[in-house]
């Protein structure tokens, strides 16, 4: 407890110092004294490409790092002070953008709109960790990454949660990257970075709402431990597939288990697969029917999850500002001379004809509707692989960590009493 | 339940998550937009002390120019450019005397019997009688004559289109240029981003250029060497903003500057040390976003405002006698 209280106190401290760098602004602002609250942008400040450059280095050395330390190493305590290093450099001081979880959106809409330019340190954002991944488990999760590391910074008293609670909720990781990468490809909204909880805290300018989901995240992280890396962030789908074949992956030991159950409640993460108890196992003939069930209903899954997109498809394109708006007039033209209504008068100011308007809202509906049946069809795909996963028997020896799950924070391998 | 009471503080906690990432998903649409955050709105700054207000408003002379041009005082009377016209007139409003001239006007300079009437590229000087003496040879391509101020046979000239102030005699022979620069290599002189340039001498010979970039009063020599300045760049009611103000200016008799700005058009009073001395004509006086009037000074240190929008000369005398 002492040494989480010196954790985060050495962060705050770091914050501290970050927010005093933060710089002057080039040219100053008017001195809106009287009343008037300066808004804050949306997105910080561009940095210099060589800043930006620099900044994918220290990405690569943070990853590179965190490999070593949980794969070689085993060093938990190294692990942390590198937590604490990627909250103060890459979410305070760097204010959380460009991050790898939001470049996922940027890749989508780069693949969906040619006329989109991507930077080439986006793009880097977004891959290293994906490679890193693939050879040394989700390491990125482990250190590297700020929303990650922040929660687990104030994870105080983890409980379990029962199966099938993580199993319905780790659904949902699926369901915002579909949505994430639909909405981004479709040119509607980056949803990803506008309900990122803790980007408001990183760059200390949230609106109130952005402060409470902020907030009700590391208060809810305090009991059942990162709870946005574990049910909500679309990146680690990702991570969580390149894990599963990770050539080198951190164990809870560093030679041959000796059964002691120590490991058994360190992990926050419910991430550690047990022994199998031959006893336990079903008969293999049931097991077999229900494999072979569940597999036929794959393709029935995949169809019904897309038809359901499909047929959704209307109302998830309301998201999008232009379908939206053309909707808004056709439904009250009267808005049009409304000098209140921001949004009309600015597409009144335009210059663009009604017209236009509509039929650009009318393609972007039609992407919603292919985009609906992917993204329906992919749900389904991985509700039917989860229920398909419940019969699938892997036979385990050891105590080991779940490649999939498991985040590389190396809590177990404290508990471990096998030296070498 | 084992963990009963955390159990319901998660679940309390998840379900503020849900509302508020639902409420602000459904709210932040089109057309549901509330306020406008990023509105550029100065309302504030247009509010001014009353206490700061040093000058009334005590009579406005109509005057028939559809686009007035510029304004200066001499001996009693004020001297009006505008259209293809000059016009004497006399403070109480009494036409005097009416002068066809062969250009729109830009800008007038009185001294004893000679009018120089500044055009868009030269100078003509006429006699009060509006005989037409002497048209001066253009002054380039680029040339755009903003600003004219006499000083012991000395005439100086602004022109915005080059950045340059001109030196002549006021026999037109040509003394000396100069950009405002210390010295060639310095990339700016005079920072002039629209044609708003004006300059004056005051009672003590002392020539100030305005440099509206910077927001500055800048002192030279006649030779074009800096000597002082003062500068202020603020919305609030000391300085000067946007791109370029103060647009016109001129001196009181003990040396203050009256300043007259655009885009927030107000008229103020400063000190020669620079400092605010008080205000003569706040915003509301004027049209929103409207142009900054012209300004010319008697000896009583009445003040002559040429409101280019409401075209009239509006008169504003001192409440009381300004702090030394």
């Amino acid at each position: 407890m002492v040494k989480k209280l010196i954790y985060i106190s050495f962060t705050f401290t770091l914050l501290l110092f970050a927010w005093a760098s933060s710089g002057q602004q080039r040219f100053p602002k008017p001195e809106f004294e009287n009343g008037y609250v300066q808004p804050s942008p949306v997105t910080p400040e561009p940095r210099a490409a060589a800043m930006e450059f620099f900044d994918v280095i220290v990405l690569l050395v943070a990853l590179s790092l965190a490999s070593y330390l949980a794969v070689k190493k085993r060093s938990r305590q190294g692990i942390l002070w590198l937590s604490v290093f990627s909250v103060a450099y890459f979410g305070f001081y760097r204010n959380g953008c460009i991050c790898s979880i939001g470049a996922i959106q940027n890749v989508a809409l780069a693949f969906a709109d040619p006329a989109y330019a991507m930077s080439i340190t986006t793009l880097f954002f977004f891959l290293l960790p994906i490679i890193y991944s693939l050879f040394f488990g989700r390491v990125f999760c482990a250190g590297a990454c700020p929303l990650g590391a922040i929660q687990d910074l104030v994870i105080i008293n983890p409980i379990s949660l029962p199966r099938w609670l993580r199993k319905v909720l780790g659904l949902l990781p699926f369901i915002y990257l579909g949505l994430a990468v639909l909405y981004a490809a479709t040119g509607t909204d980056f949803i990803i970075c506008r309900y990122d909880p803790f980007i408001g805290i990183f760059r200390m300018d949230a609106e109130f709402h952005m402060v409470v989901l902020g907030i009700s995240f590391l208060l809810m992280g305090m009991f059942v431990a990162r709870p946005y890396c574990r049910f909500l962030c679309p990146y680690g789908v990702l991570l969580k597939w390149m894990s599963m074949f990770s050539k080198w992956h951190l164990s809870i030991t560093p030679s041959k288990c000796i059964q002691c159950k120590l490991c058994t409640n360190s992990c926050p993460f419910d991430a550690i697969d047990f022994p199998t108890n031959e006893k336990e196992v079903i008969s293999t003939k049931s097991n077999v029917r229900k494999f072979l069930i569940y597999a036929i209903l794959i393709p029935v899954w995949v169809v019904a999850g897309g038809f359901i997109g499909s047929k959704s498809h209307t109302f998830l394109s309301k998201a999008n500002p232009n379908v939206y708006l053309a909707e808004l007039l056709i439904a009250h033209p009267e808005l049009k001379n409304d000098p209140d209504n921001i949004d009309v008068q600015t597409f009144m100011a335009s210059g663009k004809s009604l017209e236009t308007l509509v039929g650009e809202a009318k393609v972007i509906r039609n992407e919603f509707y292919i985009g609906g049946w992917l993204l329906g069809g992919f749900i389904g795909l991985v509700i039917a692989l989860t229920l398909l996963n419940q019969v699938i028997y892997r036979k385990r020896e050891d105590y080991q960590p779940n490649r999939g799950d498991c985040y590389s924070c190396g809590r177990c391998m404290d508990y471990c009493p096998v030296d070498r | 339940m084992k963990n009963k009471g955390i159990i319901i503080f998660l679940i309390i906690l998840a379900v503020v998550i849900v509302v508020v990432i639902v409420a602000d998903f459904t709210s932040t649409k089109p057309g549901k937009q509330g306020e406008n955050p990023f509105l550029y709105d100065v309302s504030e700054f247009k509010k001014v002390d009353p206490a700061l207000i040093l000058y009334k408003e005590t009579k406005d002379l109509r005057i028939k120019f559809d686009r007035p041009a510029g304004i200066t005082y001499n001996d009693g009377h004020l001297f009006v450019v505008g259209d293809s016209l000059l016009q004497i007139i006399k403070t109480d409003g009494t036409l005097v005397s009416e002068i066809a001239l062969p250009d729109a006007p830009e800008c007038i300079e009185v001294a004893k019997d000679t009018i120089f009437i500044g055009f868009k590229k030269y100078l003509a000087v006429y006699n009060m009688a509006g005989e037409l003496g002497k048209v001066w040879e253009p002054f380039g391509e680029k040339s755009v004559i903003t600003s004219l101020a006499i000083w012991n046979g000395n005439i100086f000239i602004a022109d915005a289109g080059n950045r340059k102030v001109y030196r002549y005699s006021t026999n037109g022979k040509k003394l000396n240029e100069f950009e405002g620069k210390t010295s060639d290599d310095v990339l700016h002189g005079f920072i002039i981003p629209s044609p708003y340039f004006d300059l004056a001498v005051n009672n003590e010979g002392e020539l100030w250029v305005v440099n509206p970039g910077n927001h500055a009063f800048e002192n030279y020599t006649f030779d074009g060497n800096l000597r002082a300045y003062w500068e202020n760049s603020s919305m609030k009611i000391e300085g000067f903003s946007g791109c370029c103000n103060p647009a016109h200016y001129a001196f009181l008799p003990d040396g203050s500057f009256v300043t007259s700005e655009k885009g927030m058009v107000r008229i103020k009073v400063y000190k020669p040390s620079g400092e605010l001395s008080g205000v003569v004509a706040p915003p509301d006086k004027f049209k929103d976003d409207g142009h900054a009037p012209d300004i010319a000074v008697d000896e009583s240190g009445n003040i002559y405002a040429l409101d280019f929008d409401k075209k009239m000369i509006r008169l504003f005398e001192p409440l009381r006698a300004l702090p030394e």
